[in-house]
């Protein structure tokens, strides 16, 4: 067995073992619960999760930086981080493992939302289409990647949890804002920029069973850079 | 083998480390001693590869560690200072982790863990979490850790730091018998330990390595002249310069009196020779009665404060 996934196997596991797993399962299932009932489950309307995906990129807000904080911040903290750094992994397996850890937990947070499904697939008369929502589960697993990727990156940078929080909390609701929303005040290629760089934008097309090559790539490349500078982070511990 | 040459280390401004260099054989425990802010958890976190040095070499079992750096701590056990471990997890999950981590084959983990346990002596909580055990079973566990890929170099900062009187004991004997065939260096505040533990002493300060030896040739190098204690009955005061005027005697000081007993404190000069007998013969001469007579040996506490004093004066103040 890889390093890579040892780490991911613990890291894994440990969510299950402490409180804050438990509450971000909860705080997730409560939070697209809202939205289901309210937004999607309207007797006479259309048998369609497409608002529920379209809202996902907000209601990920809080929930993947409180899994990412602790990846590093804790580590570094308890003194752990001495024992990792001096096993026969390198950062980058270290880092890769603690991400890949965080990303199934995520998927694991997805799982009672299943529910919502089932609910749907229950009611609905017709039933609603297949494929939007596999494409639009994808869409919450590519955005909650990127997402803990950044949170990730964070929590190598302090050894603080609610900094770790705070920094990918705050960067997140920043990028969703600007690239979501048109800025009136900021050069036309800037504007370019942000569109080119838009969430939103990318996960409608998924929630509308669009799966394009494109935006999967942009998620996976944009989580990629994001964990290569966490790894850039975790090196630079050892020259500080 | 741990070999060190000329490693340097600096943060900004602060030079923590000045050009160490030492070697540790197979079958040697040598203990790193310093005080605080001395340099000795640098050049620990230097050795195991948590720090890189600036300057010099630093190579575990024959790989360096910067350009084999896996490959060096594989064949490293490390228990850091205060043995910090994941409280969430129980002890058998995390020699489990640990033994995974070590890439130890599957068919041989469970043998691994288990011997590593029976060593330690945490088989008794092998199911409990360890956030909820004492410091001393956490600094045992952290030990079995170190232990459980059988590493032929182990690093083992303040092994004993947290454990009770009889616990230290049991540790500082499986700190011996894995020193008969390991390459071990221990860091330590206490030097009552490192005398009783290690075969050779490693004195730090400032960021450099002032003295590398046994603890008797530490003492015979640095310790000073050599001291004697006598106690005497000598109402005629008698005593003090019958020892002054034996050949070799550099000073007699009184240190306390009980009625007509006298104890008296005498330095011998540089490179004199044993001078017990003649201090007797000239008691006797005086008609001085005699209860006590012995030499003084230094310790290792007071070759560690001779050469702190020696390596930074404004300390000889302080004191």
């Amino acid at each position: 067995m890889s390093a890579s996934a040892v780490i991911a196997g613990r890291e894994f596991r440990s969510f299950f073992r402490l409180p804050v797993g438990w509450v971000v399962i909860a705080l997730y299932a409560a939070l697209t619960g809202v939205v289901f009932a309210a937004g999607t489950l309207q007797p006479g309307g259309v048998a369609t999760m497409r608002d529920f995906f379209a809202l996902s990129a907000w209601l990920m807000l809080p929930v993947t930086p409180a899994i990412s904080m602790r990846l590093f911040a804790e580590e570094a903290r308890s003194g752990t981080l001495e024992s990792l750094a001096t096993s026969p992994v390198s950062d980058a397996q270290v880092v890769l493992g603690k991400y890949l850890g965080a990303l199934a937990f995520l998927v694991a947070v997805l799982v009672p939302t299943l529910a919502f499904v089932a609910t749907l697939w229950a009611v609905a008369d017709p039933r609603p289409e297949v494929g939007p929502i596999v494409a639009g589960y994808l869409s919450l697993v590519l955005l909650g990647g990127l997402y803990l990727a950044v949170g990730t990156l964070a929590s190598a940078l302090t050894s603080n949890q609610t900094l770790a929080f705070l920094l990918t909390f705050f960067f997140l609701v920043a990028l969703l804002l600007a690239s979501g929303t048109r800025l009136d005040f900021v050069p036309d290629w800037a504007q370019r920029a942000f569109y080119a760089v838009s969430i939103q934008r990318r996960v409608a097309e998924f929630a509308k069973g669009i799966v394009g090559l494109g935006d999967t790539v942009f998620f996976i490349s944009g989580a990629a850079c994001f964990l290569a500078l966490a790894w850039g982070a975790l090196e630079s511990r050892r020259w500080r | 083998m741990i070999k060190a040459a000329g490693i340097a280390k600096s943060f900004g401004r602060v030079r923590a480390v000045r050009g160490v260099s030492f070697t540790v054989e197979p079958g040697q425990v040598a203990g790193l001693l310093g005080p605080n802010g001395a340099g000795k958890s640098t050049t620990i976190r230097i050795i195991t590869g948590f720090l890189p040095a600036d300057a010099g070499i630093v190579e575990v079992a024959g790989f360096d560690m910067r350009r084999a750096s896996l490959e060096a701590r594989r064949h490293l056990g490390y228990l850091p200072e205060a043995a910090p471990l994941y409280p969430e997890m129980s002890v058998v999950g995390f020699l489990r982790y640990r033994a995974k981590l070590f890439g130890i084959a599957p068919r041989d983990r469970a043998r691994a863990i288990g011997a590593a346990m029976e060593r330690c002596r945490v088989e008794a909580v092998r199911t409990r979490r360890i956030g909820h055990l004492s410091r001393g079973y956490r600094q045992r566990v952290g030990l079995a850790a170190a232990l459980l890929h059988d590493p032929p170099v182990l690093v083992l900062d303040e092994p004993t730091s947290a454990l009770d009187p009889s616990q230290v004991v049991e540790t500082r004997e499986l700190i011996r018998d894995l020193g008969r065939t390991r390459t071990v260096l221990v860091s330590s505040h206490v030097l009552g330990e490192v005398e009783r533990l290690c075969s050779r002493a490693l004195i730090i300060a400032g960021g450099a390595l002032l003295a590398d030896g046994t603890p008797a040739e530490l003492v015979r190098r640095h310790g000073g002249p050599a001291r004697y204690v006598v106690e005497a009955r000598d109402e005629g005061r008698r005593a003090e310069p019958a020892l002054r005027a034996v050949m070799g005697v550099a000073a007699v000081r009184e240190e306390r009196a009980e009625g007509q007993w006298r104890r008296l404190a005498v330095e011998a000069g540089t490179d004199a020779p044993d001078l017990r007998e003649p201090m007797a013969a000239a008691l006797a001469g005086a008609g001085v009665a005699v209860r006590e007579l012995s030499p003084r040996h230094a310790s290792l506490e007071d070759v560690f404060l001779r050469l702190l004093r020696a390596a930074d004066p404004a300390r000889e103040h302080a004191a």
